[in-house]
């Protein structure tokens, strides 16, 4: 007979028991499929890539690649910055086009050798003009991009969420409906929601936006979401709060709900105000939840994908978008290691960052 | 203004937000559903109109015949089927062994599995491929074996704690009648995680059945063996220059009410999975 005392949950004095000695046997034997994955998919091609981006090889080619230290990492960051001169006539006097002065291209300024720069972004500063060059102005734009599409995201799901997740704390008739909507754009596939945003989006009056912005005569009914370059970032911002609303928002019903009510009771007899309660008794109890869904949302925002690559594919990329278009169109498996390598380091950095602030406790 | 006034107001306020909501989250949706039901010819109609002048099923029909469709359905299906079989069935086991066990290396392996539900897909892909390679394996267990990259860490991560909600006396009952480790497991644990099973299966589900990223890479020369994602993302009609939208949102809203029926059957469980972990309850 087993004495019930020795049972794991008080373990032995003296030693390890046998009963202890095998569950720990058996304790590793259960954990081993789960590690051995977790080795197979994570771990060994992490490795993999670090490897992969120290060298230059073909895509899903059989020649083996040689070792080209940081040349890959050089040609994803290295940038600079250059002032455009006046562009001047035959007399050399400033050539000003609709009262404003025109500047030399960048192609003048920016360096073709060892390495050929490309205008990422102009700038004027102090009276001058800049360009932003950089030897891959790809990466450098769709790194830029997503942390402007990230930061912007996650603000707006946030406070739409919140009024959301608000809204339904109150009892009303038909808030069960309400909750079950909720799950519907969070449930639809992220590829499949962003062709039906294209639809919407379509450049001509047979979208649905074009044909409302024309009606209410804020549009000539033919923006061109997706091809005009400064509606391109708003439009994947729209695209992803609208599907990534309802988890923030459930997530905050969520802890909303964790609020004691005597609270609110004890605030309205003090005669606080809703706004005063708001930002005393809910927004600081929130605050843990609020964390982590901020953690969950930005990290996965910084990994978007899906919606920049099936709305605006080799036109303009997000960090992911890049990485995947190198390795699989341009084949260039050691560019597109080295800037995963960089995508990882950058996340990583995020997640730490966020708890340090907040001294997030997992446990 | 009076109390009573100021009170109908406010429910009004309150009723206009409640149906904006409303609107915002399910209009494109409908909007998706209406224009499957439009024909070719008011679907370029300017300006849009918001309801069918005359109603067909004539994309639904297309989408029904289009073999690659159809076989894409049925990839997801199987897919994303067996992700959620094996994720459940390695992760209750590690569950079992980090949430009910004492054993060395516990909190390390607990660490490792938080972490990886935080890793960037793409941070692996080029290095999937080598390990794809190794294997030998086509596109169809491809995805299988790396889907487990984010569906195994949460399945293992919500069992764990579930395993370790339940009551030690059960464990300690099953095995003064002289069950071992794992007939306690098998006979007594495993029923009563029923419950969380259900719920993380159905997120792996889900997680599996919207993947597009190693989807789409893993089948670009393979595609025979397209997820719907990857389908209805490269979908071409049969003729038309221009893109089917007809037929997309026809296959859009195809692949979609299933997935809302099984959300809606399992709400509250969807609702606890999602949220399991992010509230200190």
């Amino acid at each position: 007979m087993t004495d019930p005392s020795q049972t794991p949950s008080t373990p032995p004095r003296k030693g390890p028991s046998k009963l202890a000695r095998r569950e720990e046997r058996t304790a590793a034997w259960l954990l081993v499929p789960s590690l051995v994955i977790i080795l197979l998919i994570a771990i060994y091609p992490l490795g993999q890539v670090f490897f992969e981006s120290f060298r230059e090889r073909e895509f899903a080619s059989s020649e083996p690649g040689r070792f080209v230290g940081l040349q890959n990492y050089q040609q994803l960051l290295s940038m600079t910055i250059r002032e455009l001169p006046l562009e001047l006539d035959a007399n050399g006097q400033p050539v000003i086009e609709d009262g404003e002065l025109q500047y030399e291209s960048w192609v003048r300024v920016l360096p073709r050798e060892p390495m050929r720069y490309r205008a990422v972004t102009e700038f004027g500063l102090f009276g001058n003009r800049y360009v932003l060059g950089a030897t891959e102005s790809d990466f450098i734009l769709a790194v830029w991009d997503t942390l402007v599409f990230t930061v912007v995201a996650v603000f707006w799901e946030t406070v739409l969420g919140m009024i959301i997740a608000l809204a339904l704390t109150a009892r009303f008739f038909g808030r069960g409906a309400m909750r079950a909507a909720m799950l519907v754009p969070w449930a639809v596939i992220t590829a499949v929601s962003a062709r039906i945003w294209e639809w919407m989006l379509q450049p001509t009056r047979a979208g649905l936006f074009n044909t409302v912005g024309s009606a209410l005569g804020i549009s000539d009914g033919r923006t061109n979401f997706f091809g005009d370059v400064a509606l391109q970032l708003p439009s994947m911002i729209v695209m992803d709060v609208w599907k990534t609303t309802p988890f923030m928002a459930l997530l905050l019903l969520a802890g909303l709900s964790t609020i004691p009510k005597e609270l609110y009771e004890a605030a309205r007899v003090d005669g606080a105000n809703p706004i005063r309660q708001y930002f005393s008794i809910t927004l600081p109890l929130l605050a843990p939840t609020l964390v982590v869904a901020l953690i969950f949302r930005t990290l996965d925002s910084l990994r978007v994908f899906d919606i920049f690559q099936v709305v605006l594919g080799n036109q303009r990329y997000s960090m992911a978008s890049y990485a995947q278009s190198m390795l699989i169109n341009v084949r260039d498996v050691g560019l597109s290691s080295a800037a995963s390598v960089i995508i990882f380091v950058l996340i990583f950095a995020f997640a730490v960052g966020y708890i340090r602030a907040f001294g997030v406790n997992q446990e | 203004m009076n109390k009573a006034t100021r009170l109908v107001l406010s429910r009004i306020g309150f009723w206009i937000l409640i149906v904006v909501i409303f609107v915002y989250l399910l209009f494109p949706f409908y909007w998706a559903f209406v224009s499957a039901l439009k024909t070719q010819a008011e679907l370029i109609q300017t300006p849009a109109t918001l309801w069918p002048a005359d109603p067909t099923l004539q994309n639904f029909r297309a989408v029904f015949q289009n073999e690659s469709f159809m076989r894409s359905l049925l990839n997801s299906t199987f897919v994303a089927l067996a992700v959620t079989l094996l994720s459940l069935g390695i992760g209750s086991f590690a569950g079992y062994a980090l949430g009910k066990m004492r054993f060395r290396g516990r909190t390390p392996s607990l660490y490792l599995i938080l972490a990886m539900t935080m890793f960037p897909q793409i941070a692996v892909l080029a290095g999937l491929y080598a390990v794809i390679r190794f294997l030998g394996i086509s596109a169809m267990p491809s995805m299988i074996l790396t889907y487990m990259l984010f569906t195994l860490p949460f399945t293992v991560w919500v069992l764990t704690s579930f395993f370790r909600g339940l009551p030690a006396s059960l464990l300690q009952a099953a095995q003064v009648d002289g069950a071992t480790m794992m007939q306690a497991f098998r006979h007594v644990l495993l029923p009563l995680t029923a419950p969380a099973l259900v719920t993380t299966g159905l997120l792996a589900f889900i997680q599996a059945w919207n993947e597009y990223l190693f989807a789409l890479t893993f089948t670009v020369i393979e595609e025979q063996s397209r997820t719907i994602p990857v389908a209805i993302a490269l979908f071409t009609g049969e003729v038309a220059r221009q893109e089917p939208f007809g037929e997309i949102m026809a296959a859009a809203v195809t692949v979609t009410v299933p997935l809302v029926i099984l959300v809606l059957v399992f709400q509250n469980r969807i609702v606890e999975g999602l949220t399991a972990g992010s509230v200190k309850g």
